[in-house]
């Protein structure tokens, strides 16, 4: 346990002293205040503009980090040849896997943690409160972004960061479209349906992780009204590290069998 | 406990590379034995196979074919890697830490305990010179500083063997003695010393025994005591001539003027005898006999060239 926390740490560590992440997480920062302004030009709907628009941007810089540093965890370490010296020594290659994956999930957690506290700044300057329902949509974004940090890490075991991230992007894209692909399918005929059916449950169903407008059981829920209960959470997060821990089980078996030359 | 740290039995690797999956054999065959307590060079000419050996030595290249021992254990075992260091070619170490950040993760990988890592690291970053850098990020080292730094991590898990790939590269004469005297000191303290190189004159100064790799097969291995003295190449007879006439030379031998008299070079020893009783008696008084053996850069030229032969 104390090699795998070693490399989560030092991956924390390199995220950290990244530059370029505090520039996306800038932009985040800018988008959610951004939200003040854009609220401001709504009619007496300030406090729910600032609340989309935060979640929104906490969602999209969320997923664009953890592709962005998803795609070059493991790639870098080839590239720059660190992993010449980190895996000669007593430690297994899915430990170092492991250890890389939660590092990133540490950053990730620290940067929507960031951003969570700036929405809430944000909203409380507006009069409003970052709420329970606001605090499940913030959880469920952050299962949302582990999702794809595991795919992002899965494709950058084998493949080259410009590919991984494209691969990464196109899963995130038709996670979040898998209730619009089954309502496809029941509109084609059976084999199609069937294929198309086969193909959602292989990729993330990454809308169960943005429920806000959906219909759950039977009922809309909204982070301005009625939000998705405890059972709901439990079971999107089962799913979410469910599909985690096999993505990342095959990172680590593609890992395991390469040369590093 | 076994007297032998490190084996390869028939080591292979072939690699396929690009589309149409081109078979590139970069190692044919290595076999030798690495002995406990003595310094051991891996030589051979760049893009002979040496560093990938070494990889597969260390579990970072998976063998095609043949097997590897490290310390009693088959490749790649934790237990061998826990008493084992390694540098690898060209080190690349994460620039954004400092000299004992960096020995800190490779201690806590090591599972060196805490305590125990932050006064090792602080020993070795000493013992390697690099006390004035201590708060200063990899990124600003210079090369000869990164090779230090990365034989101070290779020593970090306080290993019994110290495997190093090409740990001169780079340096400058300065730098590569400090290396050469801190092989030497590793062996005093009883560790078993590997390091992969082409640079000769450095191997006849620390190596007990050496392998020689040419076109990715193991031809040469041996202590290199007996391969350098096992062929005579000429014998050198510098004398002083004052009076008479000089006796002739036998066949194929060659004289020329030296500034305290004249060399006579003799490339058979059966006419050693005769020509100094010659060279007596016609006055001569000499001063030096130099039996010309073979140097390790003549083996190494001499087997590159029937490595060449032979291809």
């Amino acid at each position: 346990m104390n090699r795998i926390t070693a490399i989560a740490w030092n991956t924390f560590r390199e995220a950290v002293r990244n530059k370029i992440l505090y520039s996306l997480l800038f932009f985040a920062v800018l988008l959610i205040l951004s939200a003040l302004a854009i609220g401001n030009l709504t009619l007496h709907e300030e406090v729910r503009t600032i609340r989309d628009v935060g979640l929104f941007g906490i969602d999209l810089f969320g997923v664009i980090i953890a592709i962005f540093v998803g795609v070059n965890l493991l790639y870098k370490e080839l590239d720059l040849k660190t992993v010449y010296t980190i895996l000669p020594k007593p430690l297994w290659r899915w430990e170092f896997v492991l250890g890389k994956w939660l590092g990133m999930l540490l950053t990730l957690a620290v940067q929507m943690a960031v951003m969570g506290l700036v929405l809430g700044a944000v909203l409380a300057a507006e009069g409003g409160r970052f709420d329970v329902p606001m605090v499940k949509a913030v959880g469920l974004l952050f299962v949302n972004v582990m999702v794809v940090t595991s795919i992002a890490v899965f494709f950058s075991a084998f493949s080259s960061p410009f590919l991984s991230g494209f691969f990464a992007l196109g899963c995130f894209v038709v996670g979040r479209s898998v209730p619009d692909i089954r309502a496809l399918a029941e509109k084609l005929g059976p084999v199609a349906k069937a294929v198309l059916n086969l193909f959602c449950n292989l990729v993330p169903n990454l809308h169960l992780f943005y429920p806000s407008g959906a219909i759950v059981g039977a009922e809309e829920v909204s982070v301005h009204r009625q939000f998705v209960g405890a059972d709901y959470m439990l079971s999107a997060t089962g799913y979410g590290v469910a599909y985690s821990i096999i993505v990342l089980v095959l990172a680590m078996l593609v890992f395991r069998k390469r040369d590093f030359v | 406990m076994t007297d032998i740290v490190l084996r390869a039995d028939g080591l292979a690797k072939t690699f396929r590379l690009g589309l149409l999956r081109k078979r590139v054999e970069a190692v044919r065959e290595a076999s030798f034995e690495v002995r406990r307590g003595e310094i051991f060079g891996y030589l051979g000419p760049n893009g002979s196979g040496k560093t990938t050996t070494l990889k597969m030595l260390m579990g970072l290249v998976f063998p095609s074919r043949g097997r590897a021992e490290v310390l009693g254990r088959p490749v790649p075992n934790r237990e061998a890697k826990r008493r084992l260091g390694y540098l690898p070619e060209s080190p690349y170490f994460y620039e954004y830490l400092t000299p004992e950040e960096f020995l800190d993760l490779v201690g806590a990988l090591c599972d060196v305990p805490r305590r125990e890592r932050r006064k090792r690291a602080r020993t070795l970053i000493a013992r390697l010179g690099l006390d004035h850098a201590m708060g200063r990020p990899l990124r600003k080292f210079s090369k000869g500083m990164l090779q230090r730094i990365g034989i101070a991590q290779a020593l970090m898990g306080d290993p019994e063997l110290v495997v190093l790939d090409e740990p001169m590269t780079g340096l400058d004469p300065l730098g590569r003695k400090e290396i050469r005297d801190l092989m030497l000191e590793l062996r005093r303290e009883g560790r078993t010393v590997v390091y992969s190189t082409h640079i000769l004159p450095d191997v006849e100064m620390t190596c007990d025994r050496v392998a020689m790799i040419f076109s990715g097969r193991v031809r040469s291995v041996g202590p290199l005591a007996e391969l350098l003295t096992a062929r005579l190449l000429s014998t050198e007879i510098c004398f002083r001539h004052n009076v008479g006439r000089l006796p002739a030379l036998p066949a194929g031998a060659s004289l020329r003027q030296a500034p305290d008299g004249q060399t006579v070079d003799l490339p058979e020893a059966a006419d050693v005898d005769a020509f100094l009783k010659a060279a007596l008696a016609a006055g001569a008084s000499v001063i030096s006999i130099t039996p010309r053996r073979e140097s390790l850069e003549d083996l190494f030229v001499r087997e590159a060239e029937e490595d060449k032969g032979a291809a």
